[in-house]
């Protein structure tokens, strides 16, 4: 049934306020082996997908945008990722994603990385900034078949730091579920809530820390490059406390520091020369993280 | 019968002298899971000069109690009772693959899984038990190693153990082997233990209570650095811990 109002009768109907909330989703996915093609896009307001020529010898490169500049309470994203059998591709973000502060509802975002046998995936986002007061429930769910290889990273940084805010209250639920072959191997969830600050300032908490960036290797050879993990991070920052571990299987990596720019280097420097040392890629970043 | 909602009284005053003796045993520093081998990342939190003295040693602890291991396993733990309670062996399974898969570092895992085995199989000699010989067995097809969490909630479940009273013990004893490791390597005096047991009673009893009534799905954390000092522990030069 339509309705048909007068210009007259609409105007003094309640006006209707539009929904500022948004629901972005982008998928993409490649297929084809030693000939990569993309195999699957989609793409929704205010999520783009960027396919920028990749660097000489480098994976084909996939670059998620989010055209709002960031998400307020009730903003949901839904990113999906996969390299199918035996192809490589890298993912990436074109800046840091904002998260602003709330007026009570959750900013939602939902990551699905998926790898499939023999395929190799890169997962590299920029910063997630959390505002004083941004209510952020993340979870990333990781799909990976044995023999697939994956490169997977995350980088939260707490408040506008180049500007001095300290995030004081707010909620953060970030989440990470790992399945390979449809068995967890490894999840994490970090909760902050209620006084954040005092839990970043505590020496158990995040001991002062408000950039904090982790890398995970998934792949049946990953406990092999636990040495070579911990190399790539002794060259780092004095200022970024930094480890690495294998836990169940799962190559693990840990910065953390109070100085996000710090933090940002030895995570970049870290993944570039793992990736080369790994599968001979270039020691290298895509031009986007470095602008 | 479901224990959520029930008022500590209700539950304290409804522990059977036959529980409440399993549970002082079985969480006793005596029972032999070799509780006193780890340190939960402290030996290099110690090392670092980050815990050095008694109010730093009850902060830590403090601090893991309300949003560290303490808070999580306790999630889990409760998880378990209610899975075993409920005769529910899937959720059971599930909740045993996240808790083993939800450590962050090597020998976090080491820690949980070691004390776990070490429990469930001294508690089948010890204890015999149809249901938890049954899972000992399911264990050992299935070749899972149990968190320790999980290896005494699904034990407190099977004994009629109220679920509060066998969460306070479990977190005591945790707490309490970490103060221990504690006056070990500051090093501290026995009465600064017993000061830091007595200071973190009410921190523990109501870790139990909100564990009790949180969201079932909610494992949170935030002791990231606790994390990160139990990654440094694995090449630290001179260790007396094995986590």
């Amino acid at each position: 049934m339509s309705v048909v109002f007068s210009p007259f009768e609409s105007r003094l109907a309640t006006p209707h306020v539009p929904s500022m909330q948004v629901h972005g989703v982008g998928q993409v996915a490649f297929s084809g082996g030693d000939d990569p093609r993309l195999s699957r896009l989609y793409q929704h307001d205010p999520v783009r997908i960027l396919f920028p020529r990749p660097a000489q010898n480098d994976l084909p490169l996939a670059v998620f945008v989010t055209t709002s500049g960031g998400l307020v309470g009730g903003d949901r994203l839904e990113l999906s990722v996969r390299s199918e059998a035996a192809t490589s591709v890298m993912i990436t973000a074109q800046a840091a994603e904002k998260i602003y502060r709330s007026n009570g509802a959750d900013s939602t975002i939902e990551v699905t990385l998926t790898c499939d046998a023999d395929a190799w995936l890169e997962w590299l986002p920029q910063e997630t900034i959390v505002f004083d007061g941004a209510r952020l429930v993340r979870k990333t769910n990781v799909n990976i078949t044995s023999g697939g290889r994956m490169l997977a990273g995350e980088f939260l940084v707490l408040g506008r730091t180049a500007m001095g805010e300290t995030v004081m209250e707010g909620l953060v639920r970030d989440e990470w579920v790992v399945r390979l072959d449809g068995k967890l191997v490894w999840a994490d969830a970090l909760r902050l809530s209620g006084d954040i600050n005092e839990k970043v300032q505590h020496p158990a908490g995040f001991g002062g820390a408000v950039s904090i960036a982790t890398a995970v290797y998934i792949a049946d050879d990953a406990p092999d490059y636990l040495n070579l993990a911990r190399e790539l991070l002794s060259i780092g920052n004095v200022n970024v406390r930094t480890a690495a571990s294998v836990v169940n299987g799962i190559l693990l990596v840990r910065f953390l520091s109070s100085n996000t720019l710090a933090t940002r280097n030895d995570f970049g420097v870290f993944w570039a020369g793992f990736r080369s040392a790994v599968v001979n890629l270039p020691n290298l970043l895509p031009r986007i993280w470095h602008i | 019968m479901h224990l959520i909602g029930m008022s500590t009284d209700t539950i304290v005053n409804s522990l059977a002298d036959t529980a409440l003796y399993k549970l002082i045993t079985w969480l006793s520093p005596n029972f032999p899971v070799g509780a006193f081998t780890y340190s939960h990342g402290l030996e290099f939190a110690v090392e670092m000069n980050q815990v050095s003295d008694y109010d730093g040693l009850t902060h830590w602890v403090d601090g893991i109690l309300r949003f560290g291991s303490g808070r999580v396993d306790s999630s889990f733990f409760r998880a378990a009772y209610e899975a075993q309670s409920s005769c529910d062996m899937t959720a059971l399974s599930l909740i045993m693959e996240r808790a083993y898969a939800q450590r962050g570092s090597a020998e976090l895992i080491l820690e949980s899984t070691t004390q776990g085995r070490a429990f469930i199989d001294t508690l089948v000699k010890v204890w015999p038990e149809a249901r938890l010989q049954a899972w000992h067995d399911r264990l050992a097809v299935d070749s899972c190693e149990p968190p320790y969490p999980i290896a005494v909630a699904v034990a407190a479940a099977i004994a009629a153990v109220p679920l509060e009273a066998a969460l306070i013990t479990y977190l005591h004893s945790f707490a309490s082997n970490l103060v221990s490791a504690g006056l070990r390597l500051i090093p501290l005096g026995q009465t600064d233990g017993q000061r830091a047991m007595a200071h973190l009673e009410h921190r523990i009893i109501d870790s139990a209570r909100a564990a009790v009534v949180r969201d079932p799905e909610d494992f949170g954390a935030a002791a990231v650095m606790v994390d990160w000092m139990s990654m440094q522990h694995e090449t630290q030069y001179t260790r007396l811990f094995r986590s």
